[in-house]
């Protein structure tokens, strides 16, 4: 074997290798991306699942007060229940209508002076103010989460590695609340 | 980019620690070596190993303990009750949208606006924040600040930043020690009589020296590496809270309102979210930039 061949060996050799490399890189850093949503969207699911069990206290709380408003008490419960199951897009859709319903619930608490002394009441009232702070955070880390790995898998030289693999879709974000920061200030 | 800055960013500190711990370790090394020395000169071969000895213990307790040390110099307690609930909301919020575990929060009993936050890593992390700053601050206000003890934590400052502490409270410890035992030693090796020659006199010459530097040295280091991690850190939040003039507004006040007259170790100091105390020698040695070239930026954003 003369040098020339030897070199041209080594040379593929070396390119092989680099391509392995290069290989295993990308395929690791799709799959954390991709894990990074999943581990997002668990967030989100667990802030979802808590607000799940805290709405029928609040529902009775409130009843024991306000026994006609019945309207809000079937919006609330109809929106519960979808809140947890289906697509993640429809789950959050429920959830902008729950944010939505217990903000008219809590505006019509307004009127009944003792429901609105009532200890239970401000409990939960600022449990799930909180929930729904921590849902829209997780939503952002959700999102921002999805917008790198779209990122990495529709740009060289990631989409070479990332195969049939899709873009993820974005958790949308409702209008009331993408004034809201501007309106409180 | 973002990403791949604050990826840099951990790798950096990581390197620092480490560093540091090595620096820091060597100048402790050669000061408590030579305490020994004027102390009981008789036994300084038994000493040397000693005191290599006690140095790795105190990195290895600053490292696992050093959140622990710096919580209770700051007479900060658990944030339990009602009463902060809404802070705890915020903090565990901000984690989310951060992406770490949320760190255990903590409250110190102090009219003054301030925070910080402490640890080794986001798995055990603390962040604790002053009752004048809850009282102090609006929403957005106190979310920027929490922000931005949360990006300390994301990005790794927090270990750095906490083993400085701890590290330069011992160096502080010691040289006072040598400085003492001059003192004393002094007058005891008089009464001795002469002993040794050149030699010793050089060596009690470069403790001297050394005795006095190191804490201006260790103060530098300390300076040196806190503003560019106070901007990071500044951007890092507004990231988080996608809201610069929540972070803003809450320095301005601070700048306002605070007196500057937080009774804090120096060693713990350069943690804080701004400087706790004000002195005549802020120019020199300020671990923090200034409020109002943070607020400049954070407007310009």
């Amino acid at each position: 074997m003369d040098l020339a061949t030897g070199l041209a060996i080594g040379g593929i050799v070396f390119i092989a290798a680099v391509f392995v490399l290069v290989l295993i890189y990308y395929y690791n850093r799709i799959r954390v991306l991709s894990n990074r949503i999943e581990e997002a969207w668990a967030q989100i699911d667990v802030q979802l699942k808590r607000r799940y069990d805290l709405v029928p206290n609040l529902v009775e709380t409130v009843k024991g007060y306000a026994k006609h408003e019945r309207e809000i008490f079937e919006k609330v419960s109809e929106a519960r229940e979808r809140m947890v199951s289906g697509t993640r897009e429809g789950r959050m859709e429920a959830s902008n209508e729950m944010t939505r319903t217990l903000r008219t619930l809590f505006a019509v608490a307004e009127n009944y002076p003792q429901l609105k002394a009532s200890e239970n009441f401000k409990l939960l009232q600022e449990q799930l103010e909180g929930i729904e702070s921590k849902i829209a955070y997780a939503r952002q880390y959700y999102n921002s989460s999805v917008l790198t790995y779209n990122n990495v898998i529709t740009t060289i030289p990631g989409m070479w590695f990332a195969g049939s693999r899709e873009k993820n879709a974005f958790l949308e974000i409702p209008e009331e609340e993408r004034e809201a920061v501007k309106v409180e200030f | 980019m973002a990403r791949i800055s604050f990826h840099d960013e951990i790798a950096r500190n990581k390197r620092s620690s480490l560093l540091l711990v090595v620096l820091i370790s060597a100048i402790l090394f050669a000061l408590v070596y030579i305490l020994v020395y004027i102390l009981v000169p008789e036994f300084t071969v038994l000493t040397l190993p000693l005191s290599v000895g006690l140095i790795v213990l105190y990195s290895c307790g600053s490292y696992n303990h050093g959140d622990s040390i710096v919580l209770s110099a700051t007479n900060a307690r658990l944030a339990e009750g009602r009463e902060y609930q809404y802070l705890r909301d915020t903090v565990e919020g901000l984690s989310i949208a951060a992406g770490i575990p949320s760190p255990k929060v903590y409250v110190m009993e102090n009219k003054e606006m301030n925070a910080f936050a402490t640890g080794k890593d986001p798995e055990h992390a603390s962040v604790a924040v002053t009752t004048g700053l809850i009282k102090g601050t609006d929403r957005l206000e106190l979310e920027g600040v929490v922000a931005h003890e949360i990006s300390h934590i994301r990005n790794r400052d927090i270990l750095f930043m906490t083993l400085v502490a701890v590290l330069v409270g011992l160096a502080a410890i010691v040289s006072h020690l040598i400085l003492r035992s001059f003192r004393y030693g002094g007058v005891r090796r008089r009464r001795r009589g002469k002993r040794g020659g050149g030699l010793e006199v050089a060596v009690l010459a470069v403790g001297f020296i050394l005795a006095i530097f190191a804490p201006i040295v260790v103060r530098l280091v300390q300076f040196a590496v806190s503003r560019r991690r106070e901007y990071l850190a500044d951007s890092s939040a507004v990231e988080i809270t996608r809201y610069p003039d929540g972070l803003a507004s809450a320095l301005e006040k601070m700048m306002k309102k605070n007196q500057g007259k937080m009774d804090v170790s120096e060693a713990v100091s350069h943690l804080f979210f701004v400087d706790p105390k004000h002195s005549a020698l802020d120019t020199i040695y300020a671990t923090h930039p200034p409020i109002e070239e943070r607020v400049r930026r954070l407007r310009a954003m």
